[in-house]
């Protein structure tokens, strides 16, 4: 298994959109949307609260991810503001 | 083992709720959506409440009593909730309600094992309500075979309260929940206002007491549970799901089971001998007409629903109930959320929509778990116009899967054409919002079959308490209305829509009268029309597709109204039933102008 760090904004952190199947991170953030000022917290009770890993299983239709033992599946938007860190990618 | 660990001193100390009080203590289960709180609640109170393998299954408070060593408490269900603040869904809000006032003393939070800081996230929540709490840890099982193990004990400590592990559908721990009753006590959770911190003492603290050994998965869930949601592999996966269930329901139910108990039971045994028994013991014309004549509650109103309509009824909830417990039905989101858009709505509104081919009415309380009120109010709308129940698809299965495959293709045509015309226009006219799509996917289990009989048997028993009244009712509407003359005042009415418009055999007038009461009566109306060789394929594909766009029955209609009030209620069967009419006379229209014959 080879971990390749891959670091796309300055702060170092992804997008989850930007994800491949098979990759594996940490949440770092949820970016807020003043259109949609609950995002966050929808996100938080889902589990994926900064420090929660995810592997992201499917990318189309939908971004379908584990969150813990949680499987979860969000719209692109969705995927677009959670920030991921740490990403492996599982060679 | 399942086990309950509690901070020592306090197991010491006199357990405080224990006493005599004016009233049963009121314990409120409480949870993250699919983590089995029905399933304590039927253990705890021996009731039984549907328990499904999806998010969402409970949309209402359940109560029931329960004896706790020698005292009697009072247990509230509530809907799954992923929050209490914030943007709440109606369910959600319900639960806080009840949660919230003097309606609970005592909060049983249920969790599920593999997901702790998720379930802490709420239990910081529910620890700003003050009350005394016990936490449960079910499918305990289902994470240790993940590798996932929670120091018990550690959590017990950090939190002050009892925390109990248990294997809720097994049974397991629940004698360890009724000690933990008598020791709840206020939880110790950091005071802090701000949502985000409480993400991250969530975090935290699972990170102290969680280990992750080894990530086993069961390899066969796990295939099956990527197969389902993967294009390539999910939409043929779909389409054997849908030809199974119209080989199990449409043939097997429908037709066999259906042409056995009509022409065998009622038609050679038990109309028959009613027949027989009401000529020799009835003197009165009028009331032996009214028992076993054309309109007779039994050679009718009987005979449609229990068998036409009944073993319909019966094999669609069996295989339905599979298809919950599986886990499956939540995956079709996916692919439906793109579609689901143009009509204002996001994937989440697959469940109301493929639960309302089990009953609308049911499913229209269900549209409780979507996020907007305008989502709702688009989703009813929908169930309303286009989703046909399980005992009128079965019908329509009945009808057309003997003429074609054709026919049948064209009715679900121009059903969903009709759908999505009218939810991309409602999606503009409305005002509100779409919420964004993000749902939580059960795991794939093999359903219990304890659980799938008890279900498909209580479903059944429903059917029968609120189905068969309403047909008698229609039935003796129709005697009435015979007797009086007005049925034929009505089919002379009702004649330049149904021959002129519509152009069905007048006959069909009183079937679209039934169709009003119950969408399913009407449908067993045109099945037995069809039978007898009164309908041709057009005049059957138009007739069906009129009754399928009609408000399902009388309790859709006032569940709607129910959940939305008069007016809306009001509004929606105003706006659909022209839109009913008019498509049926636009299909006859198209078809007598291309000379299409089925």
């Amino acid at each position: 298994m080879s971990l390749i760090s891959l670091a796309c904004s300055s702060d170092g952190t992804r997008s989850l959109a930007s994800l491949d199947e098979g990759q594996r991170g940490v949440v770092v953030s949820v970016v807020d949307d003043p259109e949609d000022t609950d995002r966050s917290e929808r996100l938080w009770s889902l589990g994926v609260t900064p420090g929660a890993s995810i592997t992201v299983l499917q990318t189309f239709p939908g971004v379908v991810f584990l969150c813990d033992q949680t499987e979860l599946v969000v719209e692109r938007s969705i995927a677009r503001a959670i920030r991921v860190g740490s990403v492996e990618a599982l060679s | 083992m399942p086990s309950c660990h509690i901070v020592r001193e306090r197991a010491a100390a006199p357990a405080p709720l224990l006493k005599l009080r004016s009233r049963p203590l009121r314990v409120g289960l409480v949870g993250q959506p699919n983590v089995g709180k029905s399933v304590v609640f039927g253990h705890l109170t021996g009731r039984y409440v549907t328990v499904s393998n999806y998010p969402g299954t409970t949309v209402a408070i359940t109560r029931g009593r329960a004896m706790v060593g020698a005292e009697v408490c009072d247990v509230i269900d509530t809907p799954g909730v992923n929050t209490l603040e914030g943007a709440m869904s109606e369910d959600e809000r319900i639960t806080r309600d009840a949660m919230a006032g003097s309606h609970t003393d005592l909060i049983v939070q249920v969790a599920d094992a593999r997901n702790l800081r998720r379930a802490l996230v709420l239990t910081a929540q529910l620890a700003r309500l003050n009350k005394p709490m016990v936490l449960v840890l079910n499918m305990i099982d289902e994470a240790f075979a993940r590798g996932i193990a929670v120091d018990v004990p550690a959590l017990a400590a950090e939190l002050q309260i009892p925390v109990v592990e248990m294997v809720a559908v097994e049974g397991r721990g629940f004698s360890e929940l009724r000690d933990a009753l008598a020791l709840a006590a206020r939880p110790h959770v950091p005071a802090q206002p701000h949502a985000s911190a409480r993400a991250v003492w969530a975090h935290e603290l699972t990170e102290r007491v969680r280990r992750i050994s080894t990530l086993s998965l069961a390899s066969v869930q796990e295939a099956l549970a990527s197969a389902t949601r993967r294009p390539l592999t999910g939409i043929p996966i779909l389409l054997m799901v849908l030809y199974a269930l119209y080989l199990f329901v449409g043939v097997f139910g429908a037709q066999t089971l259906v042409g056995v108990m009509e022409k065998d039971v009622f038609g050679r045994g038990i109309n028959p001998a009613a027949i027989w028994l009401v000529d020799r013991t009835v003197p009165s014309a009028l009331a032996r007409d009214f028992l076993v004549g054309e309109y007779g509650v039994v050679t009718m109103g009987l005979t449609y629903a229990i068998a036409i309509v009944l073993p319909v009824v019966a094999t669609f909830f069996l295989i339905f109930g599979f298809l919950e417990d599986s886990g499956y039905i939540p995956r079709l989101a996916i692919f439906c959320d793109r579609t689901f858009r143009v009509m204002g709505l996001n994937g989440k509104a697959v469940l109301p929509m493929v639960l309302g081919l089990g009953c609308d009415t049911m499913a229209t309380m269900t549209t409780r778990i979507l996020g907007t009120p305008k989502e709702r109010l688009i989703a009813i709308l929908l169930l309303a116009l286009g989703v046909p129940c399980s005992a009128q698809l079965a019908t329509i299965m009945g009808i057309l899967g003997g003429i074609s495959v054709v026919a049948l293709a064209t009715l679900f045509g121009v059903v969903l054409t009709q759908m999505l015309v009218v939810g991309w226009l409602a999606a503009r006219v409305l005002k509100g919002e779409r919420s964004p799509f993000i749902l939580e996917l059960p795991p794939i289990r093999w359903p219990r079959l304890g659980n799938l009989l008890t279900k498909t048997r209580l479903r059944v028993w429903w059917y029968l308490g609120e189905a068969v009244p309403l047909f008698l009712a229609g039935t003796v509407l129709l005697f009435v209305l015979d007797r009086i003359g007005a049925l034929t005042v009505l089919s002379a009415a009702g004649r330049p829509v149904v021959t002129g418009l519509l152009g069905l055999p007048e006959s069909t007038a009183q079937i679209l009268v039934m169709g009003f009461l119950r969408r399913d009566y009407g449908a067993a109306g045109l099945f037995h029309l069809a039978r007898s060789g009164q309908l041709t394929g057009v005049q059957a594909v138009v007739a069906l597709t009129v009754m399928t766009l009609f408000v399902p029955c009388i309790a859709n209609f006032f569940m709607m109204v129910r959940e939305r009030g008069l007016r809306t209620g009001l509004a929606i069967a105003g706006v659909i039933t022209p839109i009913a009419i008019g498509t049926g006379a636009g299909l006859h229209y198209v078809f007598d102008l291309f000379g299409v014959q089925f």
